[in-house]
């Protein structure tokens, strides 16, 4: 077979991957920058290889030192696939963006899933271009015997899903501005951070096996922990994906409306977790974990939801739930801060039912268990108000939050990052203010007290932490901030009421041809071409 | 593409940038097959406007669509018609002439032979055969003009957007850009084209739209915009003759119509505020009445000259 038929072969192969992979694999292939990794990553290995064989001296006939040359290929290569790959992926995005090539391929028809996907599997084929040029390496420091295989697998795997999750994040801070001046600020904070996490990785892997430690991998509880992991760290992947591509969306569209699904997925899967640990244990303290997670990622999550845009698209108007039933379950997937706030705090109180019920459930089957931990009227007592409080503190602030982006916004357009920092500012004014009076106050003094009524932090510490029964405090807490809470969702329901009012509009005319014509194309037979079709 | 409806129309479209109103209420229509010129100076809003077509910005209020999709509500059915080439290259490192056309072209969902064909037809019609496998950075500006020009048209789309496709380009350049854009509108595309050679767009446009201030101040052929600017029907006329001008000066200057007679040599110019019948009767009498004309006719405006009467040379 000659070179062209290759040549032809693989490229009518290649009009099946995506256009951005087929393209940057091009230019990676052409390109200095990443000959010259590549070849610092080789030469590095090679000269580790020879130095620790050095060091090693006549012992690599018989002492087991593979685990020593293992730690020294694990730096190299982790450099390159935690720092190199990732900070590759937020500058391939980035630089797109400053170059202005970003804009000839929105006007193309790649969906913004594409590009991301293209990016992505670019740093994925980089990350492997490392991992092969290393395994050979990893190959030589099993037959010097001292780390097992299964280990190095292990090792190598979560090295590579954290490399895929960092380049990510680092695709999502790229398309987090357009401005160069951010982007300056962001890609000098992103490459600290890989920092950090490439040396967190060093004092992780290298301190453990080194100390002698070995990885439990005959425990089945490890690898529940790791199926855990593993399922919590797909839901944030997806998130930061669908995010990313969001981000790169036309504005018309909904963008929010697969976030909002992909948070629910990760809610579910919380509760499955920490229901199976609930059942497995009989353990309360799963319940208190449930609430915390849950309170603290539908705050996250709501203050983002809450911070988009009012407007409904004349395109999303004609998505728009038209039935009872549909309107009832799906409005909630529009885009919008009323319905996003809704979302959040309807769903927080789904998990503080879930909650009560678990705790209802503990009390009947586990309580006289020997085994069990906790279960008594006092800290049932404690956890249910200490639910309660959680889903109260959310919907007061980000309640309170979503009605001032609307104020603001009627005097000027409010991005969502604004949005997310103004909620931030009012939990630190409402946690830092009563902090401040109480010590200013004579003798400093670390008991709760009352004026600590808006500290949501200090209040829940204080409302979760005491399995004896609840301070005076905590009960009059307990009263007000509820009470609090269904005020300010009632002063919401307007903007939610207006968000479920919005009603369908039809297609235009021009839209209604064109898919009615491709409709008519899809079911009409196809044409035979020849007499032998 | 559905007759009745025309390929780009710009509808009370506004853009602001705070204080800034960048567009300001334009509306225009490009049929197919139309070449339509975009004149302004700089920051007058032609790029805002084009940019908006492009779908790569939002308008303040207003819409405008393309083959009759708004680029607000469908940009993905807009994307797939368009075809927009902005006044920057847009170029990737480390890929050659092929590979860059070839990205684009899957990029537009061509597959296969579908591929192939277009890029063939593109760089057969660039006259990019023989840089094919030249590295994109060392073309030069007048080749990645052809480029970027090729690349915006791989999908082969039906209304075509051009943001000063002849910046920097020589005069050869120039005209090979130019004939390529009529040869794309005797394609049938609809195809808007911003510029600041105004004589390169008088020779191309078959309307024209002057922009000032984010306003469409003209907007038509040179001609109608040249009449647009006359009071009611006045209109100049220049007569040459085989003679002195002075006689037929006195003989045209007492005659119902005639507003103004100007004398300059053996020409002679007047202003007549009658119908194209009234001119042609003129005509008649003057050469019944033994004058030896050797031509008669309008006298036109270069688009310059047009441009010039039309805006202020504002900016914002």
């Amino acid at each position: 077979m000659s070179w062209d038929r290759v040549d032809a072969l693989l490229d009518k192969l290649s009009q099946w991957l995506n256009p951005i992979l087929v393209k940057e694999t091009r230019q990676a292939l052409k390109s200095r920058q990443f000959a010259l990794t590549f070849t610092l990553v080789l030469a590095c290995a090679w000269i580790w290889s020879l130095f620790g064989i050095a060091m090693i001296g006549p012992g690599v006939r018989y002492a087991a030192e593979g685990l020593r040359m293992f730690n020294g290929y694990y730096v190299i290569l982790s450099f390159a696939v935690l720092v190199i790959v990732p900070f590759g992926a937020f500058r391939s995005l980035a630089s797109e963006r400053e170059d202005g090539t970003y804009e000839l391929l929105s006007v193309t028809t790649l969906r913004p899933r594409q590009i991301v996907s293209g990016k992505l599997g670019s740093a994925v084929l980089q990350m492997l271009v490392y991992f092969s040029a290393i395994a050979p390496c990893l190959g030589f420091t099993y037959m010097l015997r001292g780390v097992a295989f299964p280990v190095i697998l292990y090792v190598m795997m979560v090295l590579l899903l954290v490399s895929l999750g960092l380049s990510m994040i680092g695709m999502l801070v790229a398309t987090a501005t357009r401005e160069k001046h951010w982007q300056s600020v962001l890609s000098v904070v992103l490459i600290l951070g890989l920092g950090y996490v490439f040396l967190m990785g060093c004092v992780l892997v290298i301190g453990p096996l080194g100390s002698g430690a070995a990885i439990p991998m005959d425990d089945t509880d490890f690898w529940i922990v790791n199926l855990g992991l593993l399922t919590g760290y797909l839901g944030y992947f997806a998130l930061f994906y669908f995010a990313t591509a969001a981000q790169l969306t036309f504005a018309s569209d909904n963008r929010s409306r697969v976030l909002r699904i992909v948070m629910l997925a990760q809610q579910a899967t919380l509760i499955g977790w920490m229901g199976w640990g609930f059942f497995q244990e009989g353990h309360i303290g799963y319940v208190a974990v449930l609430l915390t997670v849950s309170g603290l990622h539908w705050y996250v999550m709501g203050a983002f939801l809450s911070g988009e845009s009012g407007e409904l698209s004349r395109r999303v108007k004609r998505q728009l739930p038209q039935s009872f039933l549909g309107r009832a379950l799906l409005t909630w997937f529009n885009p919008g801060p009323a319905t996003g706030y809704l979302f959040a705090v309807v769903n927080l109180l789904s998990v503080y039912g879930i909650a009560l019920l678990a705790l209802l459930v503990g009390e009947l089957a586990f309580s006289k268990r020997a085994s069990s931990w906790g279960f008594g009227a006092n800290y049932n007592q404690t956890l249910a108000v200490y639910g309660l409080l959680v889903v109260s503190y959310m919907v007061v602030y980000l309640g309170v939050g979503r009605i001032l982006i609307g104020l603001l916004r009627k005097i000027s357009a409010l991005s969502m990052p604004v949005g997310v920092l103004l909620h931030l500012l009012l939990v630190l004014a409402g946690t830092g203010v009563p902090m401040t009076i109480h010590y200013m106050r004579p003798g400093i003094r670390n008991d709760y007290s009352l004026i600590e009524m808006s500290n949501p932090f200090w209040t829940l510490e204080e409302a979760g932490n005491r399995s004896t029964g609840l301070s005076p405090e905590i009960v009059v807490v307990a009263c007000v901030v509820p009470l609090v809470a269904a005020a300010v969702l009632l002063a919401n329901l307007p903007a939610v009421v207006a968000a479920v009012r919005q009603v369908r509009i039809a297609k235009p005319r021009r839209v209604a041809e064109e898919d009615a014509f491709v409709e008519s194309r899809r079911a009409s037979p196809p044409v035979p071409s020849s007499p032998f079709d | 593409m559905v007759a009745g409806h025309p390929m780009i129309e710009v509808r009370g479209l506004h853009r602001y940038f705070g204080r800034t109103r960048a567009v300001n209420d334009i509306s225009f229509a490009v049929s197919r097959g139309q070449v339509f010129g975009f004149i302004g100076p700089n920051g007058a809003g032609k790029t805002t406007s084009m940019r908006i077509l492009a779908t790569l910005d939002l308008p303040t209020h207003g819409d405008a669509f393309v083959d009759g999709f708004s680029v607000i509500d469908d940009p993905d059915r807009v994307r797939r018609r368009l075809g927009f080439m902005p006044d920057y290259f847009g170029t990737y490192a480390n890929i050659n002439v092929r590979e860059y056309l070839d990205f684009f072209a899957r990029a537009y969902g061509l597959r296969g032979g579908e591929r192939q064909r277009a890029l063939r037809y593109v760089m057969s019609f660039t006259q990019l055969d023989t840089l094919a496998e030249k590295p994109i950075n060392g073309l030069s500006k007048g080749m990645k003009q052809r480029l970027c020009l090729g690349r915006a048209m791989i999908h082969d789309p039906a209304v075509m957007v051009l943001d000063e496709p002849a910046a920097g380009l020589d005069p050869r350049a120039r005209i090979q850009l130019r004939e390529m854009i009529r040869q794309l509108a005797a394609d049938g595309k609809a195809i808007l084209i911003s510029s600041h050679i105004l004589t390169e767009l008088a020779e191309m446009c078959d309307m024209v739209g002057i922009i000032e201030l984010g306003r469409l101040l003209a907007v038509g052929s040179v001609d109608e915009i040249q009449r647009g600017q006359q009071a009611g029907h006045e209109s100049q006329v220049q007569v040459r003759l085989l003679d002195a001008a002075g006689p037929l000066a006195a003989w045209l200057a007492p005659r119902p119509g005639v507003l103004h007679v100007y004398v300059e040599g053996d020409q002679l110019s007047y202003v007549h505020g009658g119908s194209r019948d009234d001119e042609a009767a003129t005509l008649r009498a003057m050469i019944e009445a033994g004058f030896r004309v050797a031509s008669f006719g309008h006298q036109t405006k270069t688009l310059e000259e047009v441009f010039m009467q039309v805006t202020k040379g504002h900016v914002q």
